[in-house]
C-alpha cells in the first residue's frame, strides 16, 4: 500500500535520532515525576519532624505559576528554608514535566525532523501552556 | 477550609490510584467522588485531582514512549484541542454551581461504565484507505509488538472527527478533573482506527498536557492548596504503582465485574447528591 511505503521514507540517521528523542521524552517524564515526589515526600516528612504535624497552611491567593515560585522563594529568603519550600517546589516540579516533555518536542520537529507543520501545532500547545501558566 | 486528617488523605489517595490503575479508569473518577464524601468542596476536589492526573500520566507515559508504541505526531496534534477544551472545562466549572457538576460527574461515570461494559475485544486490521486530511497530517506509524512477535504499521483516519471529539474530551477532563482516558481511547480507537495499544499509550501522553492546561486555570485562581495536593499526589502515585504491578499477576473478569460495580454506585450516587443539592 502506498501510505505504508511513505513511512519508510525516513533515514536510518533521522529514525536513530526519532528513537533518541522518544527516549530524552521518557526520561524527563520519569525523572520530572519522581523528583515531585522526593521533594513532596522530603517536604512532608521534614513538617512531621518539625512539629508533628503534616498541616501546612498556605493562603490561596489568584496567582500564576510563576507568582507562586517567587512568592515562596521570597518567602525562603526573609525567613530559613522551611519544609514548605519542598513542597512548592514539588508542586512546580510537577508541572513543569509535561511543559518541558512539550518543549523537547517543538525543539524535536524544528531542528531535527524540521517538519514546519508539527512546529507550529507543537508551539501553539506550548504558547496556551505558557499563556495560561505564567503570564495570566 | 476542610477539616480532613492527613492520613485519612493519604489513605483515600492510595486507594483511589491504586483502583485506578487496576481498573485502567484512572485515579481521578475514585479521588473526585471520596474528596466530596470526606467533606471538600467539589470545586476543590476537581482541582486537587487534576493535579494529580498529570502525575500518574507522565509516570505511566515515560514508560510507554520508551517502547515506542506511542504515535508523538497524533498526540502532539490532538493535544492542540484537548488543552482548549481543557482550559474551556476549567472555567465553566469555577463559574459553575455546584450541583451540576455533581450531576455531571456521575453521568460521565456512567458514560465510562457503558463504555467499560460494551468493551468488545474485536481484532483490530489495517485500514486500506486513509483520507487526505489525515494523510497531510502525516498520520502514521509502526510499532514491535512483543506479544505476536512483528512489526505492526498502521494509519490514523478521520482525523477531521478526531480534533473535535477530542475538544470534547478535553473539556470534560478540565470540567471534572479527570484524565478521562476511557473517552480519549474511544475517539482514538473507533474514530481514527489505531490499533488499540496505539490508543491506550497515546492517550495517556495527552493526558497529561491536558491536565496541565486544566490545573494552571484552578492554580491562576488560587484552588489548588499545595499542603492537600502534596499528600494526594503521593498516595496517588503510590497507589498507582502498586496496582500496575498487581494488575500483570490478576487480570481475570471476577475483578473487572467489581470495578464495573464500583463505577455504577460512585455514578449513581453523585447524580443523587447533586439532584438532592
Amino acid at each position: 500500500m502506498s501510505e505504508h511505503a511513505i513511512n519508510d521514507e525516513l533515514s536510518p540517521e533521522l529514525e536513530a535520532f526519532q528513537h533518541k528523542i522518544e527516549g530524552l521524552v521518557g526520561t524527563i517524564l520519569l525523572v520530572g515525576v519522581l523528583g515531585s515526589c522526593a521533594l513532596l515526600l522530603s517536604g512532608m516528612v521534614w513538617r512531621f519532624a518539625e512539629s508533628r504535624s503534616f498541616v501546612f497552611d498556605y493562603e490561596l491567593n489568584k496567582m500564576n505559576l510563576f507568582q507562586f515560585l517567587v512568592k515562596e522563594l521570597k518567602l525562603t529568603i526573609e525567613g530559613r528554608f522551611r519544609a514548605r519550600l519542598l513542597i512548592s517546589l514539588g508542586i512546580v516540579t510537577l508541572l513543569l514535566t509535561p511543559y518541558i516533555r512539550v518543549l523537547a518536542s517543538m525543539v524535536y520537529f524544528a531542528f531535527v525532523e524540521k517538519n514546519l507543520k508539527y512546529t507550529l501545532f507543537t508551539a501553539f500547545v506550548l504558547t496556551v501552556l505558557s499563556y495560561t501558566l505564567f503570564l495570566r | 477550609m476542610t477539616t480532613l486528617g492527613m492520613p485519612e488523605l493519604l489513605g483515600l489517595s492510595i486507594a483511589a490510584g491504586f483502583v485506578g490503575a487496576m481498573s485502567g479508569m484512572g485515579g481521578g473518577v475514585v479521588l473526585v467522588p471520596a474528596l466530596t464524601l470526606m467533606g471538600l468542596d467539589i470545586k476543590h476536589a476537581i482541582a486537587i485531582s487534576i493535579v494529580s492526573v498529570i502525575a500518574t500520566s507522565s509516570g505511566s507515559a515515560s514508560a510507554y514512549v520508551r517502547d515506542r508504541i506511542t504515535n508523538l505526531k497524533v498526540g502532539m496534534f490532538l493535544e492542540v484541542f484537548t488543552i482548549l477544551g481543557a482550559v474551556v472545562g476549567a472555567a465553566v466549572t469555577l463559574a459553575c454551581s455546584e450541583r451540576p457538576l455533581f450531576i455531571a460527574f456521575g453521568v460521565i461515570l456512567l458514560a465510562i461504565w457503558l463504555t467499560m461494559v460494551f468493551q468488545v475485544g474485536k481484532q483490530w486490521h489495517p485500514m486500506a484507505y486513509q483520507d487526505r486530511f489525515s494523510k497531510w497530517l502525516e498520520l502514521r506509524g509502526s510499532y514491535h509488538d512483543e506479544a505476536q512477535k512483528e512489526t505492526i504499521r498502521y494509519h490514523g483516519v478521520r482525523a477531521y472527527l478526531g480534533g473535535p471529539f477530542m475538544f470534547c474530551a478535553g473539556f470534560i477532563a478540565g470540567l471534572l478533573g479527570i484524565g478521562a482516558g476511557a473517552l480519549k481511547v474511544l475517539v482514538l480507537d473507533l474514530g481514527m482506527h489505531l490499533p488499540p495499544k496505539v490508543s491506550t499509550t497515546t492517550s495517556n501522553l495527552i493526558i497529561g498536557v491536558t491536565a496541565l492546561a486544566g490545573t494552571s486555570v484552578y492554580l491562576a485562581n488560587g484552588f489548588i492548596d499545595p499542603g492537600l495536593a502534596a499528600p494526594v499526589i503521593l498516595g496517588v502515585v503510590l497507589g498507582a504503582f502498586i496496582g500496575t504491578r498487581v494488575l500483570v499477576k490478576l487480570s481475570n473478569s471476577a475483578v473487572r465485574n467489581f470495578f464495573l460495580v464500583v463505577l455504577l454506585i460512585l455514578g449513581a450516587e453523585m447524580i443523587i447528591r447533586g439532584i438532592r443539592g
